[in-house]
């Protein structure tokens, strides 16, 4: 979805829209009650509104489904909760109406029952909305919609899944999480990564104790984006083009980062606490706009201010340290990084192994010799349940490998089972809080920052969430 | 080798400053509940783990009582509890306010995060201590508890996981010591080890590995149960260490329910003194495969035997290899 809707000031912690040189870079962002050292109480809770962690879905015998925004992810995201046992898409929408036609068409021409079209404006959605045939709203749009958006869709009585980020700036962050409160709906990033076939094996070895005590974990989202980045056609208007003229954020390090604070059960026993960022210039979307980038393209008048590789190092409440990267705009293959270690052993991914989903391993007492082994057998041994039970309709149906088909599966099943969301709104809030927390890092030149505790004292408490139990989809009837 | 008792709830008695280990329950399989056995005359402190609920991904709530069978009131108790490495505990501790008279008990509960139940042999190990002031005067008493779950190896060639014997025809197989390299077949039948040939040692008949060059052959030491029978002295293992620090403990578990230990080690394959860790020396030959062929000659590449000992009025069920992978073991017998 595209436009120019009003665009909350809360954005500009997360850099967005800096009016300033100064503050695209991050000067001045950083409020002196996050910085490190200084307690940051989290606001109060207002009378009535109560915690989430723990709380079922109702049981919905089918998840009706609206979405916001049509684009690429959107779109091919749209077909796959259609197809998932149990849900419909009711409702469709993008500020380009022509595209909720298509989509609508697409689905009907594949037998399933056509959506209600919405477009046309900024506003369009606030009209879908209103619909009382739509269970849960997935969001799709660019990043500075997503908290207007999603905050909206709570209001409006929905559960959401929102794309990553869901909201880039603290305030916007707590907002989300005192809004799923005060309505009693979820809303859950959508990181399909946390539902990757290694990234679960690596969550179901860390419990196991394969790795002893966890001690440090890295992840990130390195991926060569310059080409799509600079495509006219990809990513409408250009818009995650243009962050990187605003903002010295690490956008999008979720896709790792997620993973990692599944398998330290951040939120569930430990949480994140201080935050310290670096960045390095941003060299690579000039260079290549220099090499490939015809002189008369719009992308000329612009400046990047978005470090190339962005480095967030998070200190954990039991001393653990998390590396989450973010590199989008120098070439290389891609990488989520996906590494763990602890007492006893240490698994990393994307090393290369095509046997073993690219992993490899080396833990006591199973391993010596200093050499790494292939991860496949134990990536067989401690493969998800989901996995064993959707892993070929993933492959089938869902993009990224599977992935997306098993968010959205496991989405739908929770909702219809009426079971506990393995990622609730305090796991989303903190995995994005690094959105606006490098910001502010970055500003201060790599002085730590405090981590909010969106759970307001309730991580210390064990608790389930991916490392889930099999379970049964209720039948379709 | 000390007889650890039954597996299941240990009543830990800190008796004399030392710690013993009185069984009271057998509760294989699962959290089986746990039977209850007269206290001791000795007065001292006892600590107990209820059973865990091991049906995980799941938090498990475990209760530990402490009582105070000492003479004074106990003061400033304080209890904490842990699980296998990894597995998240909540709270590590909890301090018990006031304090307790003789003969009176308190609870700490906690949670423990409880894996999947993996497929093949598990034992989980449980332990908590409680710390104090009064009472008994030790100070400290710690209890452990053990659960088990699955079904032992039938025997160790089902743990094979690693290949130690290669043909000089055929080097790249073998990976004995996590850099390629592996002992020769041809050098190791000079002195006398073939393929399911025999091999007396410690007053053990045991058997070399009745399989071919190139194929696994050996199994890497990481906590495998194994079934084996018989009765005897002492439980004699076949093997050699890689790198360094091949040692650790292995448990037998006897038919009747309980348990023994016992630490052995061997020198590396190469460059130990031949009696570390008080193994004994079996065969030396001469050489090494490496991945580009035969090489080192005249070097010693070797094969030790080492012992732990045995109840000899029990009948052996399931061995419990140590968890260390430095440990590569060809074979184990029992020696009269």
């Amino acid at each position: 979805m595209t436009g120019t809707s009003a665009v909350s000031r809360r954005l500009l912690l997360g850099g967005a829209l800096a009016a300033t040189g100064a503050l695209a870079t991050g000067v001045g962002a950083a409020p002196d009650a996050v910085a490190a050292g200084t307690a940051v109480p989290a606001p109060a809770r207002k009378p009535g509104q109560t915690s989430m962690i723990d709380v079922p879905y109702d049981v919905h015998r089918t998840v009706r489904v609206g979405v916001i925004g049509l684009g690429n992810r959107g779109s091919g995201m749209t077909t796959g909760w259609s197809v998932v046992p149990g849900c419909t898409v009711t409702a469709v929408c993008d500020i380009r109406a022509d595209r909720a036609t298509r989509v609508a068409d697409r689905l009907a021409a594949a037998g399933k029952p056509r959506p209600v079209e919405f477009g046309g404006s900024a506003d369009s959605y606030a009209e879908m909305l209103r619909r009382d045939d739509i269970d849960l709203v997935y969001i799709a749009t660019p990043w500075e919609f997503h908290y207007e958006q999603g905050k909206a869709a709570l209001l409006a009585g929905k559960h959401v899944v929102v794309e990553l980020p869901i909201a880039t700036g603290l305030d916007e962050l707590w907002d989300l999480v005192d809004t799923s409160e005060r309505t009693r709906r979820h809303l859950m990033l959508s990181e399909n990564c946390s539902y990757g076939r290694n990234e679960l094996a690596m969550l179901k070895m860390a419990h196991e104790g394969l790795f002893g005590d966890i001690t440090n974990g890295h992840g990130g989202y390195l991926h060569d984006l310059r080409a799509l980045l600079f495509s006219d056609t990809y990513y409408t208007d250009s818009w995650r083009r243009l962050w990187h003229t605003r903002s010295t954020a690490s956008f999008y390090a979720m896709h790792g980062l997620a993973p990692i604070a599944a398998a330290m059960d951040i939120n569930r026993g430990d949480r994140m606490t201080t935050l310290r960022a670096t960045a390095t210039e941003p060299k690579g979307l000039a260079d290549y706009r220099e090499r490939f980038v015809p002189r008369n393209h719009p992308s000329w008048n612009e400046t990047y201010v978005n470090g190339d590789l962005v480095t967030c190092l998070i200190d954990t409440a039991k001393g653990r340290v998390i590396r989450a990267e973010h590199e989008v705009s120098s070439p290389r293959p891609y990488s989520r990084i996906n590494s763990l270690a602890g007492s006893r052993g240490i698994f990393e991914d994307y090393a290369g192994v095509v046997s073993s989903g690219g992993g490899r391993i080396y833990v006591e007492p199973d391993h010596s010799g200093h050499a790494w082994r292939d991860f496949g057998s134990y990536r067989k041994e401690f493969d998800h349940w989901l996995w064993k039970k959707i892993g070929d309709d993933a492959a089938n149906n869902g993009g990224h490998g599977g992935m997306d088909y098993v968010l959205q599966w496991r989405t739908v099943q929770l909702m219809r089972a009426g079971l506990v969301p393995d990622i609730d709104v305090y796991d989303s809030a903190s995995w994005c809080a690094p959105v606006p927390l490098s910001v502010m890092s970055l500003a201060a030149k790599g002085r730590p920052v405090q981590v909010p505790d969106f759970t307001r004292g309730s991580w210390v408490n064990l608790r389930t969430g991916l490392d889930s139990r099999t379970t049964e989809m209720p039948p379709v009837v | 080798m000390r007889s650890a008792g039954l597996i299941g709830t240990l009543r830990a008695v800190a008796v004399a400053g030392a710690l013993a280990l009185l069984p009271t329950a057998t509760a294989v399989g699962s959290a089986a509940a746990a039977e209850t056995e007269p206290l001791p005359a000795a007065a001292a402190t006892e600590v107990t783990i209820s059973p865990v609920d091991l049906a995980g991904p799941a938090i498990s709530t475990v209760k530990v009582t402490v009582t105070n069978a000492g003479p004074a009131r106990m003061r400033s108790l304080t209890v904490s509890f842990g699980g296998p490495a990894g597995w998240a505990v909540q709270p590590s501790a909890v301090r018990v306010d006031g304090s307790l008279p003789t003969g009176a008990s308190s609870d700490a509960t906690f949670r423990i995060q409880v894996p999947e139940q993996r497929d093949g042999f598990t034992v989980r190990t449980f332990t908590a201590t409680a710390t104090y002031q009064g009472g008994d005067g030790r100070g400290s008493a710690t209890a452990t508890r053990t659960q088990r779950s699955g079904t032992p190896l039938a025997r160790l060639a089902d743990a094979y996981n690693n290949v130690a014997v290669t043909d000089e025809s055929n080097t790249a197989p073998g990976d004995y010591d996590g850099e390629g390299n592996s002992f020769s077949a041809q050098k190791l039948a000079d002195v006398g080890l073939r393929p399911g040939g025999t091999v007396d040692a410690l007053g053990a008949r045991l058997v070399w590995p009745n399989v071919p060059s190139g194929t696994r052959n050996n199994a890497t030491a990481s906590g495998q149960a194994v079934t084996l029978n018989g009765s005897g002295s002492k439980l004699v293992f076949l093997g050699s260490g890689v790198t360094s620090g091949a040692s650790g403990t292995a448990t037998v578990y006897y038919t009747d329910g309980t348990s023994g230990t016992g630490t052995f080690g061997f020198p590396n394959w190469s460059f130990d003194p031949a009696n570390a860790h008080g193994a004994t020396l079996v065969a030396s030959s001469d050489g090494r495969n490496r991945p580009s062929g035969y090489g080192n000659a005249g070097i010693k590449y070797r094969v030790f035997a080492h012992s732990i000992p045995l109840d000899p009025a029990k009948q052996v069920d399931f061995v419990v290899l140590p968890s260390n992978g430095n440990i590569h073991l060809f074979d184990m017998a029992v020696a009269p």
